[in-house]
């Protein structure tokens, strides 16, 4: 401790219980795990120096970017936190190569602001876009509405700088077209922490669209909006985004400070934005509008002007935390589905709800099958945390079986592990604990998350594993 | 040269790695057997193994946009399927459409259309694949998003095989787009004026599904003549006319037939620059844990420094 107060400054270790609290816990409500300290590094040596030193006195720790992650990725369950977010440096802006050099703490937003005089903005746009920092989206591999034409954090980050578990530095970056290399940046972006510290992130920057249409479509029933939105990808129209709320949610918007206009007497609305050049852009957006109408809509009106469009996103965007109004927790799920089976999956996501007696919110990336099927519940009242978690269990299970996935933004964290086995053959699992192996062969980095340690043979048959 | 091994499912291709290993044997992994200069790289002792005979589209639901196949499928096949729907495999590498899907996503070979429709590693959801010790491995999905687990597939892809043998791919598709055009335009190519407005239109707005200067040499071929400059637009009516008339600013335009990506394709302009991956400790330690007798395409990207 001594050694990273002298690396850091004494004001940047936390060792104090009342310290530590803040740091219990990440955006997820119903897990706290306390870090034994938390270190805070303000610039990219000192994060080096910090992680030698760990490396060198045998401590685990876990990387934590704002703490907006939803999966209980950054949760520190007795080991040193480490602490990033002080690092908020942007390095450089090209516009004419359209990149972005930053640190790892720089905030998802900031960085869009640095790139707004340029005509450029940063693609990839989570919900706590306003807190959340590049090193965390890098980690997370991080979606949002935008990613549906967009892309993930995958395709915009070019590369990094980073520091591996054992204190060496080495630089990744996506391989030249002309180049017969391997992808390692590819690998590492969604690693969740567990590969290494990013020091600096190469990002790529896309140009502002020239026009934007923001429609909102109100279905008298959730089986309508979702055939609705198959519809829309079927048909080869790519919107830039193609979000879905329910009537629980937009209950929940609608009575908090972000309320947004939705109609609140629909069974459901579509959040459908598209983008591009002015040409060709009212065509799109007609087209949409008719499908929707096709599928039921009773209503499809545009965003009148850009404060309007803000207001409209707004309700998206915040309705997690609008759903703070509901209740003291709220269970978040994030599983991907085939996008022609949404319509028959949300009917029995709805019924596994009332068989289980519990209100689920669904807010979600609809165009790319990206569902959240988010609970509000009380974790303090033993039966209904039971309820809600034998329905999440449930849910998940439907979605695995449809050929879906357990997440699709938000990591696995420690949230998810239970369900890895069942998404993935025992073999898949070996081969992604050798992949993580080769980057942290201690495993000193984000212990315990992503993979559980069991399906890990090398580990099982090393001496001294303890599951 | 010994046999060449062709299996005919995921668990004769494990059979055969651990064979192999067993008998300390390397193997020379090829799809159609179109990347020579690979195939030369890692000829010597290593045993010929194609994946040609392990074909086929496994899954594809159009209303979903994804395709699984398995690693021998060709391009032609993909794009036969996906055509009938409206849809369009992305991948348009520089080649023949002979040339194999497992092969284009462990090359990762990109084409013209990169910048519009994503490289392989954007392109692809999942793979499955053996690895140099004969386990059988699945990474990703077939749904669109995807972060579940560490990151297999962004392994595979683009590692020529020394990591392990792709069996299987799922992908992305688009639509087609409405209106789809071909233009030849006539403009002095080796103006550097001239570069800097091609340049302005590549950058948008009116981003185009592929824009490219030609050699002298390629323009020939292509029986282009004097056109150095070949652009494809796509999208709506509207978009499209737009597109057409700022084309029209740099110079005059004649239309040809969308073949014409074909051709160039074939013609593979893109001279591969292989580097040594494994010379790195990481890299080595990534090469240990999923071939660590060096037995799949040993040399091809370099060995690990011993």
């Amino acid at each position: 401790m001594e050694t990273l107060r002298r690396i850091v400054g004494d004001r940047h270790v936390l060792t104090r219980s009342s310290e530590l609290l803040v740091y219990e816990n990440d955006a997820l409500p119903g897990y706290h795990k306390r870090p034994s300290l938390v270190v805070l590094p303000g610039t990219a040596d000192e994060v080096v120096a910090v992680v030698r030193a760990l490396y060198a006195a045998g401590l685990q720790w876990v990387a934590r970017g704002a703490g907006t992650g939803l999966s209980g990725g950054a949760l520190a369950d007795d080991v040193v936190l480490l602490g990033l977010h002080r690092l908020k440096k942007i390095i450089s802006v090209d516009p004419i190569a359209r990149l972005a050099v930053v640190e790892p703490g720089v905030v998802n937003a900031n960085l869009t602001k640095a790139a707004t005089p340029f005509g450029l903005h940063y693609a990839p746009d989570p919900s706590s876009q306003t807190a959340c920092t590049i090193g965390g989206n890098v980690a997370e591999n991080a979606g949002g509405p935008h990613c549906l034409k967009y892309g993930v954090t995958l395709n915009h980050v070019h590369a990094a700088t980073v520091v591996l578990p054992d204190g060496e530095i080495v630089k990744l970056a996506v391989p030249a077209d002309h180049e017969a290399a391997l992808d390692l940046m590819g690998a590492f972006v969604g690693s969740e922490g567990c590969f290494g510290v990013a020091l600096d992130v190469t990002v790529r920057l896309t140009p502002n669209p020239e026009g934007i249409r923001t429609m909102l479509a109100d279905f008298s029933s959730m089986d309508d909006a979702a055939r609705a939105t198959s519809a829309i990808i079927a048909a080869g129209i790519l919107p830039a985004a193609l979000e879905l709320m329910d009537d629980a949610t937009i209950a929940a918007v609608e009575a908090s400070v972000y309320a947004a206009g939705y109609p609140t007497d629909c069974a459901a609305v579509l959040l459908v934005e598209v983008d591009g050049p002015e040409c060709g852009l009212d065509d799109d957006a007609a087209a949409i509008a008719a499908l929707c109408r096709e599928c039921g809509a009773r209503d499809v009106r545009t965003a009148r002007d850009a404060t309007d469009r803000a207001r409209l996103w707004q309700g998206r965007k915040k309705a997690f935390g609008a759903m703070g109004r509901v209740a003291s927790h709220l269970a978040v799920q994030d599983a991907v589905v085939p996008r022609t089976r949404l319509a028959p999956i949300l009917a029995r996501i709805s019924a596994i709800g009332t068989k289980y007696g519990v209100h689920v919110c669904n807010v979600f990336h609809a165009g790319d099958g990206n569902l959240h099927p988010n609970v509000p519940y009380n974790a303090d009242d033993p039966d209904e945390n039971a309820r809600v978690h034998s329905a999440m269990k449930e849910i998940m299970e439907l979605c695995i079986a449809e050929g879906g996935t357990i997440s699709g933004e938000h990591g696995v964290g420690f949230d998810k592990l239970p369900y890895m086995e069942k998404l993935f053959p025992g073999d898949s699992l070996d081969a992604m604990c050798r992949l993580r192996d080769a980057f942290d062969p201690l495993r000193r980095a984000n212990p315990g998350k992503v993979v559980p340690s069991h399906a890990c043979r090398e580990w099982i048959s090393a001496p001294g594993f303890e599951a | 040269m010994s046999t060449v091994l062709t299996p005919s499912t995921t668990d004769e291709l494990a059979t055969i790695v651990r064979e192999s290993l067993a008998a300390h044997r390397s193997l020379a992994v090829r799809g159609a057997g179109r990347w020579a200069l690979a195939l030369t790289r890692a000829s010597g002792a290593a045993t010929p193994l194609s994946m040609a005979t392990m074909s086929g589209i496994v899954e594809y639901v159009p209303g979903d946009l994804t395709l699984t196949a398995r690693a021998g499928t060709t391009l032609a096949e993909i794009e036969g399927a996906t055509r009938a729907n409206g849809q369009w495999c992305p991948l348009l590498p520089w080649g023949t459409d002979d040339g194999t899907l497992g092969a284009t996503f462990a090359t990762a070979t990109t084409g013209p259309f990169r910048a519009a429709l994503g490289a392989p590693r954007d392109i692809a959801l999942g793979v499955e694949f053996v690895d140099g010790t004969g386990s059988i491995a699945r990474g990703g999905g077939r749904v669109v998003k995807n972060v579940a687990g560490f990151d297999l597939t962004r392994l595979i892809v683009g590692s020529w095989g020394t990591l392990g043998v792709i069996t299987e791919i799922s992908m992305r598709l688009r639509a087609r787009p409405a209106l789809d055009r071909t233009l030849a335009v006539q403009c002095d190519v080796d103006d550097p004026a001239v570069l800097v407005r091609i340049d302005a239109f590549r950058r948008g707005p009116y981003v185009p599904l592929a824009c490219e200067v030609l050699s002298a040499e390629h323009a020939g071929a292509l029986g282009l003549g004097a056109a150095r400059l070949v652009v494809r637009v796509g999208g709506n009516s509207a978009f499209v006319a737009e597109s057409v008339r700022r084309i029209a600013e740099l110079g005059t335009i004649d239309e040809r037939a969308a073949e014409l990506w074909t051709q160039y394709r074939a013609l593979d302009p893109q001279q591969r620059h292989f580097t040594n991956a494994y010379s790195s400790p990481l890299a080595a330690r990534i090469k240990q844990k999923f071939d660590p007798h060096g037995i799949l395409n040993p040399n091809v990207l370099g060995e690990v420094a011993v």
